[in-house]
């Protein structure tokens, strides 16, 4: 009898997994507006699309840190020789490079229909990586200073500048470091690239590692720098000291930036400014795992959500991220209010001029460790 | 059980931070630390060793009261409050302390609210200092705990034959019940000490990462490069300043074993 009830268990519970193979499970790195974006706006419309199929969005951590994540499962089981049970991850530059290098992703955009929409190199090319027809942009997005214009009534318009305007106004500039999230990251990469020399080769190779000994007088520069700026905890703590009007300045997300101003977190007359002779951007990726058991559900969903009407309500006007395929196919499937509140303060063109990629994968390293070594110790 | 799920995993990051895959045994993983977290090491120790310190003095305060309080009032009140910080997780107290001790946060404005203070002199406690609050207000109610069980337990003639010889309750405090309970103050700022180098969140939300503590950095290591063996060095280091006062502890404790 007791042997008969757990056998009846056991199959109930085979027929449970058995049913839920139509399951898409979604693993995102970022901060909980990406897992918000799925969990909320895609995975509703796909399951509506498909019925009998759910979607689970699992998020796994904020900046690189949360794709390391999804590379070291992916790693773990490609070495156990086990499936992988993510079937759509959602990645950032550094850890889509690795990922290809060690045959973790599918080459899938070739096969989907938005695969030619896509424009802009950084979908073939990770930070020096070779990408092309592995990923799918999700979004493009960009950092860039934010600031309250009761307090700067001229804001700064390149780094030179705001080294000048910071040193006349001690403590009314903040970021984040390079631990506290990307943005202080992307600033800090931006210096560099501003006055350490040789920009061009930063974003573009060869790598060379006697390099990052020209960056010395750049990052006594910044540590200098740094003796008159607050260095905030996190994204989100830029956001909330310029929010509480404790610093007039700082570099943010753009998509951050307008989502908070959006729900009133931030003073509405705050504004951005994208400074010369730039600031890094970078997309995300949609990838699929090559050992997901999924593949044809997992590259519809990427269809879906990178077709024209889903880039254009969801990314750009929802969430306010620049859109990952060509923005010329998003023309009619917006509205122009929507349009031109994303480009109000940083007009596509400066944003053609100045929004730059991240250096390639060894240089963006060395920048960060060489900062370690010479402005935070 | 401890074998299997905490000596392998020790063992094992003990020989990844003293090992280079392909070059055997080196101490570049440790100089890599101390090149790049140097400052961090100290400014760590220099927290922890401070929230030791207020926290014991805070806790021999509260517990001082308890114990020898006259005023009922206040010992009821104190009694029903100093355990609340227990239940609260440091990732909560964390976010807590975050809106409270802002620059513009709740704490300085009830103090303009109040006059005491012109909105100019405000200043933000969110670095080493938030850091240092949270960890005392978070530990205190802790040790507090353990040192009024303690200190209620002892034999209340020596308290009532000092206070009827004159003494102050001050000094009965230190001079006689204090000498009684220094063992259970030991061990509870030694495990305060050793929570206290164990906490990431509280480092990572309320101050920026410039200094910062050894837990922000080793997370740092691991998510940023996929950097296990400094991560691991870092990690050699706390457990030294963790043995350290451990030793201390046990040291302490043969002495009185050789001495009773």
């Amino acid at each position: 009898m007791r042997k008969g009830l757990w056998a009846a268990g056991f199959a109930a519970l085979l027929l449970t997994t058995s049913a839920s193979a139509q399951t898409l499970n979604v693993a995102t790195a970022g901060d909980q507006n990406m897992v918000d974006y799925i969990k909320d706006y895609l995975g509703p419309m796909f399951e509506k699309k498909n019925p009998g199929v759910k979607v689970v969005a699992v998020g796994t951590g904020p900046g690189d840190g949360g794709s390391q994540k999804i590379y070291e499962k992916l790693d773990a089981q490609k070495k156990a020789g086990a499936a992988s049970d993510f079937d759509v991850v959602v990645i950032h530059q550094k850890a889509a490079g690795t990922m290809v290098k060690e045959d973790l992703l599918k080459k899938y955009r070739d096969t989907l229909p938005t695969g030619k929409m896509v424009t802009r190199d950084t979908a073939t090319n990770a930070l020096g990586t070779d990408v092309s027809g592995y990923v799918m942009p999700m979004f493009h997005s960009q950092t860039a200073l934010a600031y309250n214009p009761d307090l700067v009534k001229n804001p700064p318009s390149s780094y030179a500048e705001l080294r000048d305007w910071v040193k006349q106004n001690p403590q009314q500039f903040g970021y984040n470091g390079i631990k506290g999230g990307m943005s202080g990251v992307a600033f800090v990469t931006g210096w560099v690239s501003a006055f350490g020399g040789d920009a061009a080769k930063l974003e573009k190779g060869p790598y060379d590692a006697a390099t990052k000994a020209t960056w010395d007088k750049a990052l006594a520069d910044l540590k200098e720098f740094n003796k008159n700026v607050v260095i905030t905890p996190g994204n989100a703590g830029t956001l909330d000291m310029l929010n509480r009007g404790e610093i007039a300045m700082g570099p943010v997300w753009v998509d951050m930036f307008y989502t908070w101003k959006a729900e009133g977190k931030l003073p509405p007359n705050t504004r951005l400014k994208l400074i010369s002779p730039g600031m890094p951007g970078q997309p995300m990726y949609y990838a699929i795992p090559a050992k997901t058991g999924q593949e044809k559900l997992a590259a519809d969903f990427i269809a879906l959500a990178t077709s024209p009407e889903v880039q254009a309500e969801g990314i750009v006007k929802r969430f306010n991220w620049y859109p990952g395929i060509d923005a010329k196919n998003l023309e009619g499937k917006l509205d122009q209010a929507a349009w031109n509140q994303l480009f109000a303060d940083i007009t596509p063109d400066a944003l053609a001029a100045n929004g730059k990629p991240f250096p390639i994968g060894p240089y963006f390293n060395d920048i960060l460790e060489s900062y370690e070594k010479n402005v935070a110790n | 059980m401890i074998g299997a799920l905490f000596l392998y995993p020790l063992g094992y990051s003990l020989a990844a931070a003293f090992t280079e895959p392909g070059s055997g045994l080196t101490l570049m993983h440790f100089r890599k630390a101390y090149e790049l977290y140097s400052t961090d090491i100290l400014f760590t120790l220099f927290i922890v060793i401070t929230s030791t310190l207020l926290t014991g003095l805070f806790a021999i305060i509260i517990a001082g009261i308890l114990t020898l309080g006259e005023t009922p009032w206040l010992v009821g009140a104190l009694r029903q409050l100093y355990r609340w910080p227990l239940f609260i997780p440091f990732i909560v107290a964390a976010q807590c302390m975050r809106t409270f001790l802002a620059k513009n946060g709740l704490m300085n404005n009830s103090l303009v609210a109040l006059g005491v203070m012109e909105p100019l002199q405000a200043t933000s406690f969110l670095d080493w200092r938030g850091i240092i609050i949270t960890f005392v207000w978070k530990q205190v109610p802790f040790v507090t705990l353990m040192l009024a069980g303690a200190m209620a337990s002892i034999d209340r003639a020596t308290i009532e034959a000092g206070r009827n010889l004159g003494a102050s309750r001050l000094r009965v405090l230190i001079e006689i019940v204090l000498p009684q309970v220094s063992q259970t103050l030991l061990v509870g700022l030694v495990l305060s000490f050793v929570t206290m180098l164990s906490v990431l969140s509280v480092p990572m939300m309320v101050a920026g990462s410039q200094p910062t503590m050894l837990t922000v950095d080793m997370a740092f290591r691991i998510n940023s490069y996929g950097d296990y063996a400094t991560a691991n060095a870092l990690g050699v280091i706390s457990y030294l300043i963790a043995g350290t006062v451990a030793w201390i502890y046990l040291r302490h404790n043969v002495k009185r074993e050789v001495q009773a």
